[in-house]
């Protein structure tokens, strides 16, 4: 096969984003920073002042109004991105629910953070979180290359008139949005091959197109809308599927390849090693890499151990997730979020996989494990200690279900 | 296949935001000429605010090594590595001791350098002279000066004054199997292309004139350090809610010290007791005495020089580089001890030590 290289620079995380709204042609894009969001916009403000980019820059008065620009202006017609971290993600709340609720396909980089008090600037889950039952499409990714290729695809599946939805591209605060690595770009002309112009068809509100988006209706229309924006996000899987096919056709590789780095073939998920796996661990973002290097060392010793790495959350992966973990005897959800109060004192993920697994004929054991929050790190030795639990699960009744990873004060 | 052990860091100590660009440049461009190498590469900032904050002591990372590039990330998905190759020091005040996060306490500059690793400090002043404020080790290791002004360039700006070069230049004489001196030279070649000549006799200038010595076990500096006991979370009060440090105290955890580049030295001879220091310092530093002078917490004490500025005598307060103490003996202490001494001391430490300073409107200098 060709090469469709055009060349290989290193970038972080968030530079990755800031560089697909480029090769996409973003037209507007609202800024306001919140660490570890910031040098997406830090990047995107220095590609528009080099002339490399053609697009408004506009810095909102906080995340509220950031959102309501790039919601507005995604109506209009234009190729949005906009992004946050955190609080900030939190803040900006009443227009992030409403993007999703009017349809608009924006793209929105969340630079995970925890939510504070006190205030912490490293990664944990809940904030992208918070908005996964309303609407929003929710991608998680663990390298810049993938944080870039993501962000292409975001544009495709987000535009495309069956969706029509706004994307959240989520990556680790610090351990993705600070951290370079070497990004392979593909010659910008073909970009247009694979990403057609942002058409909102009858749905553009324009002059010439009159129609109103979001009038006062009451409770008569919202059981309907909600209905449709279900359907909506059901298509979205068949759109997503086509959307990665599309882009190895385009540039001849998988999303999220490099050079060194080979991705499974499945947009959803990342299985590692799961055929024979009797323990399998679960999760997202760069958790996945020091997870990675453990399975490596426990195959080396014939421990049968994989992984599951889940990509897109919204809409959540059910089938695939029920195909890859119905062989395992004991499956280990490591959530670098949590959630206050819920059955069995677990994690978000956690409760997702564990409801997609209730028809399983011969369910697994499953186990919740909590760890990284408020970017503490997850090691190579903590990734091999949950191996260990989970293999220790796999021949004793559970009497345990959720370990809290390295909290000062809990057995560990 | 070999696990951990073919990972290779460089730690870049640098202060927040002067030199942030700096650093991150220096890590980038280890990076590339790694792989050029035929090794994986990729590079960290040892994520949290401080990068961002004037002058604290904060951390770059570079690692490589010869595993594939998702195996070294999985081993660097790390705040920082445990143990590091090489460590560059871009201002030599932080060989004193670097405290970037107030959770670690003050840390020996050279905490996580593995046995027989690399340190380079830029610096003007001797070897000698560094060697007496830098932490000993139990083992040996190198100890390498370039003999540059630390690059410090203003907020966010890069001040590119081939500082990069220089250190890369002497990583290249010290550890040629981080990178050798070809892959510096064709990697400057290649990507700065802008007075590339004058790059590359930065490059070759560092190399041939590095001085380096040979740190036996022992040599240097004592310092202790045991990391702080942190609380469990049966321990810890609930809701975020932190006990206050009571009156007149401060906080035993929490000596932002090592924030500073310059000092400020006091002539209580010429002291008026106006209280002006007191009242303008934001981090509280001075301590009233009982006969009414303000002596000095050096621990806590940034370096912002507000006191200096404000205070109404001539060369009453005065700062110095902080590269001219060795510990952080309260001044006013050593005063009343022996005046006489005292005053030779501080005309000894001004001397060559002050540099001349911004004037502030307003405030009557």
């Amino acid at each position: 096969m060709t090469e469709l290289v055009q060349k290989e620079i290193l970038l972080n995380g968030t530079q990755a984003v800031a560089y697909a709204a480029m090769y996409a042609d973003v037209d507007v894009t609202a800024a306001y920073p919140i660490r570890p969001y910031t040098e997406v916009m830090d990047t995107i403000s220095k590609l528009i002042a080099d002339g490399q980019l053609d697009a408004e820059f506009i810095v909102a008065e906080g995340e509220h109004g950031q959102f309501e620009i790039v919601k507005h202006a995604s109506l209009t017609g234009a190729r949005t991105l906009v992004g946050t971290s955190g609080v900030g993600w939190l803040y900006g709340m009443e227009a992030i629910v409403v993007t999703a609720t009017d349809r608009a396909p924006v793209v929105a980089v969340i630079g995970n953070r925890a939510l504070d008090d006190p205030g912490a600037y490293g990664v944990e889950h809940n904030d992208a979180l918070m908005v996964r039952d309303v609407g929003w499409l929710l991608v998680w990714v663990d390298t810049a290359q993938e944080a870039f290729d993501t962000a292409l695809i975001a544009y495709r599946v987000g535009e495309d008139s069956r969706v029509l939805m706004p994307v959240g591209v989520s990556m680790d605060g610090g351990f993705l949005t600070h951290s370079e690595q070497i990004v392979r770009l593909p010659p910008r002309e073909l970009v247009k091959d694979f990403l057609p112009a942002y058409n909102r068809g009858k749905y553009l509100v324009h002059p010439d197109n009159p129609i109103s988006v979001a009038p006062q209706v009451n409770e008569d229309w919202v059981s309907e809308i909600r209905r449709q924006h279900d359907e909506g996000m059901e298509r979205a899987r068949t759109v997503i599927s086509e959307a990665y096919e599309s882009f190895k056709k385009v540039f001849g590789r998988y999303p999220g390849t490099t050079r060194d780095i080979k991705m499974f073939e499945n947009p959803f998920v990342e299985p590692y090693m799961t055929d024979d796996a009797e323990v399998i661990l679960v999760g997202m973002g760069t958790v996945s890499k020091p997870i990675k290097v453990a399975i490596n060392k426990m195959r080396e010793q014939g421990i049968k151990v994989g992984m599951l790495r889940i990509r897109w959350f919204r809409p959540f992966p059910t089938q695939e997730v029920m195909k890859y973990l119905s062989g395992a005897k004991v499956v280990c959800v490591v959530d670098r979020d949590y959630s206050l109060g819920s059955p069995f004192r677990g994690g978000v993920v956690y409760h997702e996989v564990r409801s997609s697994l209730y028809d399983l004929d011969e369910r697994p054991k499953i186990l919740s494990f909590i760890g990284g929050l408020g970017g503490r790190e997850i090691t190579v030795q903590d990734a091999e200690k949950v191996i260990k639990i989970g293999l220790e699960a796999r021949d004793t009744p559970i009497t345990r279900h959720t370990y809290w990873i390295n909290v000062r004060g809990d057995p560990w | 296949m070999a696990h951990g052990e073919d990972v290779k860091y460089v730690e870049i100590t640098y202060r927040g935001i002067f030199q942030k660009r700096l650093a991150k440049y220096i890590a980038e461009g280890l990076v590339y000429m790694a792989r050029e190498m035929g090794r994986s590469a990729v590079s960290f900032g040892r994520y949290g605010d401080s990068p961002e904050r004037n002058g604290v002591p904060a951390k770059y990372y570079v690692a490589l090594g010869s595993l594939n590039e998702e195996e070294l990330i999985g081993y660097s998905t790390r705040v920082e590595p445990e143990t590091v190759d090489v460590i560059v020091v871009l201002d030599d005040t932080l060989l004193k001791g670097v405290e970037s996060w107030a959770w670690q306490g003050v840390q020996p500059i050279n905490l996580k350098l593995k046995e027989g690793g690399a340190m380079i400090v830029t610096s003007t002043r001797n070897l000698e002279e560094l060697v007496k404020v830098t932490p000993a080790k139990e083992f040996r290791w190198d100890m390498g000066r370039i003999n540059v002004e630390k690059s410090f360039s203003g907020l966010w700006a890069f001040k590119d004054d081939m500082t990069m070069e220089r250190v890369w230049g002497a990583i290249a004489k010290m550890r040629p199997d981080i990178v050798d001196l070809e892959h510096v030279r064709t990697y400057v070649k290649e990507h700065k292309k802008d007075r590339v000549n004058e790059r590359l006799s930065a490059v070759e200038e560092a190399y041939e004139t590095l001085v380096v010595k040979s740190m036996a076990p022992k040599e240097g500096a004592e310092f202790k350090y045991s990391p702080p006991r942190l609380l469990t979370w049966q321990e810890m009060m609930e809701g975020a809610a932190v006990p206050a440090v009571p009156r007149g105290g401060r906080n035993e955890q929490f000596k932002r010290g090592t924030t500073k580049t310059e000092r400020p030295t006091v002539d209580f001879d010429t002291c008026i007791k106006c209280k002006l220091c007191w009242v303008y310092c934001p981090d509280e530093c001075f301590d009233e005495t009982k006969d009414g002078y303000y002596d000095i917490a050096y621990d806590y004490c940034v370096g912002c020089g507000i006191c200096a500025d404000v205070c109404p005598v001539k060369n009453c307060i005065v700062m110095v580089n902080e590269g001219r103490f060795k510990d952080y003996r309260r001044p006013y202490e050593m005063w009343k001890e022996d005046k006489v001494a005292y005053k030779s001391w501080l005309k000894q430490v001004r001397e060559g030590g002050v540099k001349e300073r911004v004037v502030v409107p307003g405030l009557g200098r």
